[in-house]
């Protein structure tokens, strides 16, 4: 069997597992998807009532409208909580079983991602364009080559946050504090990240802060790429160079990590 | 031909964080950590060869399972080297892992919402096992872990024994060629202890497989292992045959009598220690090389109506090696087989 197809047959095999296992816990996703979808909601509604009929630094109603439907979609499609399940794998004794599987652990965890943005993102994507229809100010009116571009800067941002996430959570290996690590980053990056408002309209001090920091990359820029918010080959290739090398720096995190946090795993439980 | 199993001068310290009690304890650990090195596991060596069964015997935290997971790859030594199936269980990589399994009777790799088929499944994509060579294997673990009808039920409703047979399923359908058993039938009844018994019997003598097993169960060391290595406080006690520890440990043998009418305690303790008279029940204890001669004289002179002749049960033998401390109980043959093999 070539490699591809070896890989290719796992990841089909990973990724019906995790689907078959949430199908045993519908409710619970379509709880976490109402929560994903319910907070940039909740977003667009204050920012709507502070514009009123005007505009804050420029934008209008229709603006944030488009925004924060941009961050219900890339959130969907970017989201990872791996750092709570390494945590747990490593803690509990988890991981065992799966270190002495042929395949890394890391592989499940993207399967599962996979599976999770797969079904999810759809949805959510399904719902924009039938809002869309009847809502023109929800509409993206952009040329099919931005929209190929957005894709791109998605699959970054969710390398990304997911790696970011991982690495976080190998920390497990040293410390039993990562929830309140991955709550740590969590807040910040509602404001960093362009949750709660777009980066443009906070402080200028935030956003020079944030400008130095993985949290844009991973959802104000493919946000407002998607949106047209973001103008000029120049914006977009410093966006796309930030995107590469914090993934990049993320990628070496968690090779470190994860090497170093081995060699000292404690293999606990039976 | 180079052992199966190898284990080399293997040591795994922790270093364990210590803490005064109270809350000038936590004041001072948070300030100025102290930490107390433990020797999990201190220059560990043996051999095993291919198609052996050796039960790893030990009290709770002797260092048996550190061990099993060191070799298992989980765990990296501070010191020593190990080799199992001809690799470096730390850098051998999925190659290595192909060739292993390690069960542990506390933790499960089954989908636990989901029928075990489904990680039967899994495992299929995950080892690459062909079409073909799946169905032939699943249909023999069925055959020998009788999982017929549990097989499309889900994992969370199946009963202890169900799940660990399903447990080994999901962990030979690679066939692997070294099994590490940690407490495989902990926990459930006489008759699942058996049929898990049988399987893996049934398992080496078809496969040619070699297992390293660890069990509190003495019924599991007697049906299943030829030999058996015995660890406490880190440090290998004894590593050899089941018989020769049991000749070594009990010098003495146990009879059990059922004497005729008139028989009384006095009568007996001529022969040697009377430890149970219940009449017409006895149970004597005699000095190992005594046992022929003084069998033969209480035949001549006391009316016997059955007698047998047995060795001590293998709890109350091992029992008595963890309680020889940390000098070994026999010379441990494993170094030299360590440098033959090398």
């Amino acid at each position: 069997m070539s490699a591809i197809r070896l890989w290719r047959h796992r990841y089909a095999a990973l990724i019906r597992s995790a689907w078959l296992v949430d199908l045993q816990y519908r409710a619970a996703i379509g709880i976490w998807l109402l929560w994903g979808i319910m907070e940039p909601l909740i977003s667009l509604g204050i920012w709507w009532s502070i514009a009123g009929r005007g505009s804050v630094q420029g934008w209008g109603r229709d603006d944030f409208a488009r925004y924060f439907f941009g961050v219900t979609l890339v959130n969907q499609l970017t989201l990872a909580w791996d750092a709570w399940h390494i945590d747990r794998w490593i803690r509990e004794g988890e991981l065992n079983y799966r270190l002495t599987r042929p395949v890394a652990p890391v592989h499940e965890a993207v399967a599962d991602n996979l599976a999770y943005k797969a079904r999810t993102g759809g949805i959510v994507l399904i719902a924009w364009l039938v809002v869309a229809a009847a809502w023109p100010a929800v509409r993206i009116d952009v040329a099919p080559g931005r929209w190929a571009l957005a894709a791109i800067a998605i699959v970054l941002a969710a390398g990304i946050r997911f790696l970011s996430g991982f690495a976080i959570g190998l920390l497990a290996f040293w410390t039993t504090r990562v929830s309140a690590l991955m709550e740590l980053q969590f807040g910040l990056s509602l404001f960093l990240s362009g949750r709660i408002a777009p980066l443009a309209l906070l402080p200028p001090v935030v956003g020079t802060v944030a400008a130095w920091l993985w949290f844009p990359y991973m959802l104000a820029f493919p946000v407002e790429l998607l949106t047209g918010d973001i103008v000029g080959p120049t914006a977009i290739a410093r966006g796309f160079a930030g995107q590469l090398a914090w993934l990049l720096l993320w990628w070496l995190a968690y090779r470190l990590v994860w090497r170093k946090g081995l060699s000292r795993y404690g293999a606990v439980g039976g | 031909m180079s052992p199966a199993i190898l284990a080399d001068r293997l040591s795994k310290t922790y270093d364990v964080k210590v803490r005064d009690p109270g809350l000038r304890g936590a004041a001072r650990a948070l300030l100025r950590p102290r930490y107390r090195a433990v020797h999990a596991v201190a220059d560990v060596s043996f051999a095993i060869a291919r198609g052996e069964i050796v039960a790893f015997l030990g009290p709770n935290g002797a260092g048996k399972t550190t061990t099993l997971k060191m070799l298992a790859g989980l765990l990296h030594p501070t010191s020593g080297r190990a080799e199992v199936a001809g690799f470096d269980p730390w850098t051998g990589g999925a190659a290595f892992k192909q060739r292993i399994a390690l069960v542990l009777g506390t933790k499960q790799q089954l989908l636990w919402d989901l029928p075990p088929l489904e990680t039967f499944q899994l495992n299929q994509a995950i080892y690459a096992i062909a079409p073909a060579d799946y169905r032939r294997r699943l249909d023999e673990l069925v055959t020998l872990l009788d999982l017929g009808d549990l097989l499309d039920k889900p994992v969370r409703q199946l009963s202890l024994g169900e799940r660990m047979k399903c447990e080994l399923a999901a962990a030979l359908l690679h066939r692997p060629e070294i099994l590490f058993l940690d407490e495989p039938t902990l926990g459930l009844d006489v008759t699942a202890q058996e049929a898990i018994r049988a399987f893996l019997r049934a398992y080496r003598d078809r496969h040619d497989a070699t297992v390293l097993l660890t069990s509190h169960y003495m019924a599991d060391v007697a049906a299943l292992a030829s030999r058996v290595a015995i660890i406490n406080h880190g440090r290998l006690l004894y590593d050899g045959a089941l018989e020769a520890l049991v000749a070594r440990i009990a010098r003495t043998k146990r009879l059990e009598l059922i004497v005729g009418d008139g028989v009384t305690r006095r009568d007996l303790e001529a022969f040697g220690e009377v430890r149970v008279f219940a009449f017409p029940n006895a149970t004597l204890e005699i000095p190992r090389e005594e046992v022929p001669a003084a069998s033969a004289r209480l035949l001549a002179t006391v009316p016997v109506i059955d007698l047998s002749i047995e060795d001590p049960p293998l709890e109350e033998v091992i029992r008595r090696a963890f309680e020889s401390g940390d000098e070994p109980v026999a010379a441990a043959p494993p170094a030299s087989i360590a440098r033959e093999a090398s």
